[in-house]
């Protein structure tokens, strides 16, 4: 029996690329692509766009066909309320499982999640983990973990999986970033001489993955390996870089690729305690100027996660994975062609420039 | 070898405006509250020109000191504005230009042995420079002894009193450099130049940002020349920029407050080159300072001018 897919989010970065990876399949007859508005919405084969806002009733004249959910759409924003992501994050995703309730012949559904519902836990985090009281970075990883709190109270009544994602970077392939991302304009930022401090540990490890091996994970898993009830990290684990390993690689590639940038003498960010970086953070905003205010502002709701140092561990992920022949990507090679393009594209994607200067 | 610093004079103008004040006569670009709370309270400001404060502050060191003016085998002049280089008012002649004040002081101290030169284009990190310059001099001359380093600066009248976020002060420093020092022994030096930052203007925010880490891999560097640990370092005698910056940089440097001296801060304001060196007249003058101790200076000047000095009392 074909599988008829519903996918949520479809136009965000993985949901999009999902739906592409999930066409490809011939075991997949129809997938149904909701997106709030269908102006920018790519052609793909079997992909029909149905218009839909998670947070409000789902009311498909589709579900009697669904097979397979895949619960990509998020508000991803980190510097949202949390009033803002709960409403999305955790009101879309009850909205959604509503719908999956009314699906008689649903068999599976993924919840697409962060490994950064571990907030601010310290040390090796495992994938059947999820309580705990250490509290959150910004609203966006409190409401997914919100979000799969009420996962657990669906387990019962829907066959539903989380996949944690870490960090996606880019593609392997080329490099492409993507929509730019909080990362993406830190990097700018240390090109543009706008990065004074990071907070963390020199040794703390930064999590991070390929799009390509976020997709290809998600629609194995789906396809080849999905446990109702489990809960897996799609994440980089062994293969992460330290802080310090990575802020000398993307300096490392500001020099190879764009060699007169050598001259300007750019420091390497200060790895510095939170209390100092959140120091800083308050006297730019005091100080009230425009460009360093943007700039702060734009990694003041990620960056204190690097002062958090932990482990994410992906052993049940990678057991799942064994046979699909889907592998971690290498990060340094990774992080090296996402620099490159970053560089070569003067931090442009789809049409939106990094805020510098 | 041991060559340090064996006598500091310094003069600060008696008029003192506070922030209110200044803030009241538009010279101030941000609210005086924030500085306030940068830890500024009010700065100096001199009638007189600067090459007059330096007079008087080199005049102040040949009594203190007890030396023969004719003693003295050079003397260096930093000033950190251009007009510091340049003695008496702008004038209609160019030639006015090369009235340069070293040769001025030289003259009315009767420093008649002295070879002059000015110490230009570093911006606040010129008196250390200076130093350093006074250091290699006396290195390089086997017959020569003593050295003046002299900073003075006087904005101009009704100019702004602020630069990046610092309330900024007139003022002169003159200190004296021998050979044979038994105090203020010069350990090491290390200046970073960044010329990408040249432009103040147009780079200040970037300005801002490299401030930080470029402070924390000097003074590692600095450490590293004179084989200390940030433990071994007793003082860190600042430029008086805002407090809030300093509160930063300890965080950066992983160094306690309480080896910071940053008293001077709010008394007298940023006063330019010669911050350091008074903050260390001042530390002695307190005698919170102790034969052996291990003090470092750490200083910044535009252009971009990173400069870190460690010294042993």
């Amino acid at each position: 029996m074909n599988d008829v897919i519903l996918i949520t989010g479809a136009t965000g970065s993985v949901g999009r690329e999902l739906a592409g990876a999930l066409a490809c399949d011939p075991a997949v007859e129809r997938i149904y692509a909701v997106s709030r508005g269908i102006g920018s919405t790519p052609e793909l084969p079997k992909v029909a766009w149905i218009r839909g806002d998670v947070t409000l009733p789902l009311r498909l004249d589709v579900a009697r066909e669904i097979t397979v959910i895949v619960h990509a759409a998020a508000d991803t924003r980190f510097s949202t309320s949390l009033s803002a992501a709960r409403a999305v994050n955790v009101g879309g995703l009850e909205q959604v499982l509503a719908l999956a309730s009314r699906c008689p012949r649903l068999r599976r559904m993924a919840h697409l999640s962060t490994i950064y519902v571990a907030g601010r836990r310290c040390g090796r985090v495992l994938e059947n983990e999820l309580d705990h009281n250490a509290g959150f970075v910004n609203a966006y990883e409190q409401s997914k973990y919100e979000s799969e709190q009420l996962v657990r109270t669906w387990a019962n009544k829907v066959p539903i999986a989380v996949y944690r994602l870490s960090t996606i970077i880019g593609e392997e392939a080329g490099g492409d970033p993507g929509k730019l991302g909080a990362i993406h304009q830190a990097m700018g930022f240390m090109y543009h001489s706008l990065a004074p401090m990071i907070p963390g540990s020199p040794g703390n490890l930064i999590d991070l993955i390929s799009l390509n091996y976020a997709v290809g994970s998600i629609a194995w898993l789906l396809r080849h390996r999905f446990e109702p009830g489990s809960t897996l990290h799609i994440c980089g684990a062994d293969e992460s870089l330290t802080l310090d390993e990575l802020l000398d690689l993307v300096i490392d590639c500001f020099h190879r690729f764009r060699p007169a940038w050598r001259k300007r003498a750019i420091a390497k960010p200060a790895v510095v305690p939170l209390e100092t970086f959140e120091l800083f953070v308050r006297s730019v905003e005091e100080i009230g100027e425009a460009t360093l205010c943007r700039c702060v502002n734009a990694i003041k709701h990620f960056a204190p996660q690097m002062f958090y140092s932990k482990r994410f561990d992906d052993s049940q992920a990678q057991r799942a994975l064994a046979d699909s022949g889907i592998q971690r990507p290498r990060m340094r090679q990774l992080c090296s062609q996402v620099v490159r393009r970053l560089i070569e594209t003067n931090w442009t994607a789809a049409g939106r420039e990094l805020v510098t200067p | 070898m041991s060559i340090g610093i064996t006598n500091i004079q310094y003069v600060l103008p008696e008029q003192a405006h506070t922030l209110e004040a200044l803030e009241a006569s538009g010279r101030l670009e941000s609210p005086a509250g924030r500085l306030r709370e940068f830890g500024f309270d009010r700065v100096h400001v001199s009638a007189e020109p600067a090459e007059t404060l330096a007079i008087e502050a080199v005049g102040r060191l040949l009594r203190e000191s007890a030396v023969d003016p004719e003693s003295i085998d050079a003397i260096f002049y930093a000033g950190a504005i251009p007009a510091s280089h340049c003695a008496g008012a702008a004038a209609e002649n160019f030639l006015h230009g090369f009235n340069y004040p070293v040769s001025r002081v030289q003259f009315e101290c009767g420093l008649v042995n002295a070879a002059a030169a000015g110490v230009s284009q570093l911006g606040c990190l010129g008196l250390m420079s200076a130093v350093r310059s006074a250091e290699g001099f006396l290195a390089a001359s086997p017959a020569a002894n003593r050295v003046i380093c002299v900073s003075a600066d006087v904005f101009p009248h009704a100019a702004p009193r602020e630069v990046i976020y610092n309330a900024i002060s007139d003022g002169a420093a003159a200190l004296l450099i021998e050979r044979g020092a038994a105090r203020n022994r010069l350990l090491a030096y290390r200046q970073i130049t960044k010329g990408y930052y040249w432009d103040c203007i147009a780079r200040k925010n970037e300005i801002v940002a490299a401030y930080f880490p470029t402070a924390q891999h000097i003074v590692r560097e600095t450490l590293t020349q004179a084989a200390l640990t940030l433990e071994e370092i007793d003082w860190l005698l600042p430029h008086n920029v805002s407090r809030r910056s300093w509160e930063i940089l300890l965080g950066l440097l992983g160094l306690p407050r309480e080896k910071l001296f940053d008293r001077n801060i709010a008394a007298k304001g940023h006063v330019i080159a010669a911050d350091n060196f008074i903050n260390l007249a001042d530390l002695t003058d307190l005698g919170l300072a102790r034969p052996g101790q291990k003090l470092l200076m750490f200083n910044f000047g535009l252009g971009a001018n990173w400069g870190c000095m460690i010294l042993e009392h």
